[in-house]
């Protein structure tokens, strides 16, 4: 339903908007803290760990994770078109289907990578963690594959933590590659390798 | 004359008209006396005719218009004789045969040498404008169609000729000579007639020969017996060929004889239990084996086949020469056993193979294969090295020198891991200079002069800098003598290497407690260099010095001793103890476990050399173990060598180790190289990536495509490459 919003009652929902950021606000810092996403979430009835939560904060691009400055927090429910809680619950199964639209989906994947790294110069995300990320953003679309390769990255020793490049290269095996027969798998394309091998480990497996 | 009746009439000459012209007897008549002619001189009685009268009659045939009786009269006449001919030598018995059938040739070949030119004329002008066939020729033809393919000659020829040559086969002798003319005769019957009448059922024949005799041959013979049979034979057809038959039948025969004695059998020959190529190769028969090269070179695949086998088996003999325990126990037999099979190769292929260079370079490939399948050949290779550069060069004069040196080399190229080779070569040649033990420093800087020319200047760069580090050294030491000159007359005598860090093999710093004299005189020692060299740091290396004490045993005997550091700080310590435990020893020197342990036995548990007494005698070191000096130490030499500087076969972990710092260091090589390529191209796709790599780095090691993705992958991380958004194969240079 397209709700072309006149003058006034923009201005109406932006205030509405605003209020709702700091209902949840921390006044001291003027952001929304992990403590106010905390009682956002339970508003919501969606659990923090939840991957629509996840998907709030990309439509909100919001850049610190367990934060929502003022911007973001516009941005994203302006895009929503949701300035209150009840609106906000009846977006989210709209933004579900959104964020999993292939053209948008790569978007997002990314973002969840880059929303983890919590350090100024961090580039890599460690091994449970990535674990835990693939099975929210990837879980539901390709279960064996998540299955599989969290087995793996937790019994493999060469590699401590992740990069965003490896992190692409498993999306990317995840839909190309065919599964579980990996039949079309090249050894020679650029594939990272510690897909090379994950490859070895479950052929090894197969027998 | 009636004027009146005179008509004008042009004024013509008449042809002067013989009075024979238009009697068609003349013709006959005339044909009858060439004919009469013919007959005489095939019945050899030409000496009483008359040329010009005959060549006169034959003239006027043709010019009044007699051309075709007189030529068909030819044909018809000389046909006759011919097979008259043909009868006589029908009739010859046995032997007779041919030198009738020779003869007769001869004879015709002269009447018709006679005919034609009683026939001249009309070989000039009839002939050629009514299409005939000139008389020569004519007289060839009448001869084939007449008397060599007469029923009752041709098949005989055939059969005659080719017994004659079985017979010089099977080691007759025959009338060569004869052989010759006849099948001259063929030959000038034209190319057809050699061809169908003689040379295609000769081919046929001494196929099914040489196939038969090859069969035998190979049932009976050793490989260099049938070889040198074969060899026999090939050579006499050529000289049949030679001797009596048209220079084009060589290649044929040539290519039967080939066929037949050896591509045929080339496999079974080439395999032959006992006496095949194999035993030739380990028995240096160059004889044989030349002989074998230069048959098989001329069949098709037959250097191959030789090349192939000689590869397998210089692959096999060497995988095993490689892989040999007993042999891995004296690097130095080692390579010298490699350095010998090369020798025995190079003089096998520059004797028996004329210096072909495919087989050079399937010696090279077989080379480089084994060499490498044991990955401590740069280990030992470099201890062969050092062994020579140690003692084993001693007395060698300058010219032998290079050559062995040479012959180093050309292993060292094989090698696919010259990295590993370096950091060894680098480690012995330490511990060389070090220990002062090299025979000449002329073959030291001519090593490093080949290896810089093989490998290039970073290579040896930093082994120039470990010589001039002791030569720098030894000018420190002369500068300190003088300064402290005074001071030091009552002290031990220092000598002191400084090593620049850097061009040295990477030595962990250990220090240990020195003896009090030994750590004044360090202290003085230190800062005098450092007074003259401001702004470095000094580190003693205790775990590589050496030392030589004066030693007087319980009995007086009298000795010097030649030890390491360590063992010069253990010993030191019993001029003022008699008896010390390992504890006691351990707590004063500070010398890490391991090597106290290694040290006190070296001086306790060793025969021969066992200065100190242990409690108790077993051969290891316990921690509650107490030692003494021994005072019944005894040895027939006064100065006695205990310390063991000496470059040996690394242990276990010590390879582990070294094997970790060569994986280490070729980490930033690999990304070097990447680096190098993507900045020039940009953009490059995955597999060019790889092989522009590994070509690069070629030089030093065999780069490994995993690892170098694994490089790829952290360049990435760092910013320095990206992937292309679109196709995850490309990589690009990030400025």
């Amino acid at each position: 339903m397209l709700c072309l919003a006149t003058g006034k009652a923009a201005s109406k929902e932006l205030e509405r908007i605003d209020q709702l950021f700091f209902s949840y606000a921390n006044n001291s810092s003027g952001l929304i803290d992990p403590e106010g996403i905390e009682s956002f979430c339970s508003d919501l009835e969606v659990d923090h760990t939840d991957v629509r939560i996840l998907m709030l904060a990309w439509k909100m691009q919001a850049e610190k994770q367990g934060y929502f400055t003022l911007d973001e927090w516009r941005r994203g429910l302006r895009a929503l078109r949701a300035d209150t809680i009840v609106k906000l619950k009846k977006a989210l199964p709209d933004l579900d289907k959104e964020v999993r639209r292939p053209s948008t989906f790569e978007d997002f994947y990314t973002y969840a990578f880059q929303y983890c790294l919590t350090e100024e110069k961090q580039k890599s995300i460690d091994i449970e963690s990535i674990c835990v990320l693939l099975d929210l953003v990837l879980g539901s679309r390709f279960g064996p594959q998540v299955d599989y390769l969290v087995q793996y990255l937790k019994t493999q020793t060469d590699y401590k933590v992740i990069n965003m490049d490896q992190w692409k290269g498993f999306y990317r095996f995840c839909t190309e590659i065919s599964f579980p027969d990996l039949s079309n798998y090249d050894p020679d394309s650029a594939w990272p390798w510690i897909l090379d091998n994950f490859v070895d480990w479950m052929r090894a497996k197969q027998g | 004359m009636n004027s009146s009746n005179q008509k004008k009439r042009n004024f013509q000459i008449e042809a002067f008209k013989h009075k024979v012209v238009v009697d068609p007897k003349y013709a006959d008549k005339t044909w009858k006396i060439l004919e009469h002619a013919i007959t005489e001189i095939y019945n050899h009685n030409a000496s009483g005719l008359s040329f010009e009268e005959l060549y006169r009659n034959a003239y006027n045939m043709v010019l009044h218009k007699f051309g075709e009786k007189l030529y068909s009269g030819l044909v018809g006449t000389m046909t006759l004789h011919l097979q008259e001919m043909a009868k006589t030598i029908e009739a010859a018995q046995g032997n007779l045969f041919l030198e009738e059938l020779n003869r007769k040739w001869n004879d015709h070949n002269k009447a018709l040498q006679m005919i034609r030119d009683i026939l001249m004329y009309m070989d000039r002008t009839f002939i050629p404008s009514n299409r005939k066939t000139p008389v020569h020729e004519l007289g060839l033809n009448l001869w084939r169609d007449n008397v060599i393919h007469s029923s009752k000659i041709q098949t005989r020829l055939l059969d005659t000729l080719l017994e004659l040559i079985q017979k010089e086969r099977t080691g007759e002798i025959i009338n060569r000579g004869l052989m010759r003319n006849i099948i001259k005769m063929l030959m000038d019957l034209g190319s057809s007639v050699y061809q169908e009448d003689f040379e295609k059922h000769f081919l046929e024949v001494s196929a099914d020969f040489y196939r038969a005799e090859s069969q035998d041959f190979i049932e009976c013979c050793d490989c260099g017996d049938y070889l040198k049979k074969a060899e026999r034979r090939l050579n006499e057809e050529i000289e049949r060929v030679s001797l009596y038959l048209d220079s084009k039948s060589e290649t044929k025969i040539t290519n039967v004889v080939e066929k037949e004695m050896i591509a045929s059998h080339m496999l079974r020959l080439v395999h032959m239990d006992n006496s095949g190529l194999v035993n030739m190769l380990i028995d240096d028969k160059y004889e044989d084996l030349g002989r074998m090269y230069n048959l098989f070179r001329r069949v098709p695949n037959g250097l191959p086949t030789i090349r192939d086998v000689m590869t397998s088996h210089l692959r096999e003999t060497g995988k095993q020469l490689v892989t040999d325990a007993e042999k891995l126990k004296d690097p130095v037999e080692f390579v010298q056993c490699l350095l010998n099979e090369k020798d025995k190769y190079d003089k096998i292929i520059n004797l028996a193979f004329s210096n072909d260079k495919t087989f050079q370079n399937a010696l090279n490939s077989s080379f480089e294969y084994f060499i490498n399948l044991n990955p401590r050949s740069p280990e030992f290779i470099s201890l062969f090295v050092d062994e020579k550069l140690r003692k084993g060069l001693k007395g060698v004069s300058e010219e032998d020198v290079e050559t062995i040196l040479d012959k180093v080399m050309m292993l060292f190229r094989y090698l696919q891991e010259k990295d590993v080779f370096e950091k060894y070569y680098k480690q012995h040649l330490a511990k060389r200079l070090l220990s002062g033990k090299t025979v000449s420093d002329d073959a030291e800087r001519s090593l490093i002069v080949k290896l810089k020319t093989e490998c290039g200047y970073q290579f040896t760069s930093k082994l120039e800098g470990m010589f001039t580090d002791m030569k720098t050294s030894q000018d420190t030491m002369q500068g300190f003598y003088a300064a402290y000159a005074a001071e030091l007359g009552d002290s031990p005598t220092l000598v002191v290497q400084v090593l620049t860090t850097g061009s040295w093999p990477t030595q962990p710093s250990i220090t240990c407690n020195l003896p009090a004299e030994m750590s004044a005189l360090c202290e003085k020692f230190r800062s005098y260099y450092l007074g003259t060299h401001t702004g470095r740091r000094l580190s003693w290396q205790t775990n590589m010095g050496t030392a030589d004490l004066k030693a007087i045993f319980g009995k007086g005997q009298k000795h010097e001793l030649n030890v390491s550091t360590y063992q010069m700080c253990v010993l030191m310590l019993f001029n003022s103890a008699d008896r010390l435990s390992y504890k006691e020893i351990e707590q004063a020197t500070e010398i890490p476990s391991s090597d106290l342990r290694r040290c006190l036995q070296s001086l306790a548990c060793v025969k021969g050399k066992n200065v100190l007494r242990k409690e108790p005698m077993s051969k290891d070191i316990g921690e509650e173990d107490a030692f003494f000096v021994n005072d019944k130490f005894t040895s027939k030499f006064y100065k006695v060598k205990i310390g063991t500087v000496v470059a040996q076969k690394e242990s276990e972990p010590e390879k582990q180790e070294t094997r970790q710092r060569v994986e280490e260091d070729r980490k930033p090589q690999i990304e070097a190289a990447i680096v190098r390529i993507m900045k020039s191209r940009r953009v490059l796709d995955h597999n060019n990536i790889i092989a522009e790599v590994t070509k690069q780095l070629q030089s030093r090691f065999l780069a490994n495509p995993g690892e170098i993705k694994k490089r790829i992958e952290s360049l990435i991380e760092r910013d320095f490459l990206e992937r292309d958004s679109s196709d995850r194969r490309l990589y690009r240079y990030l400025a």
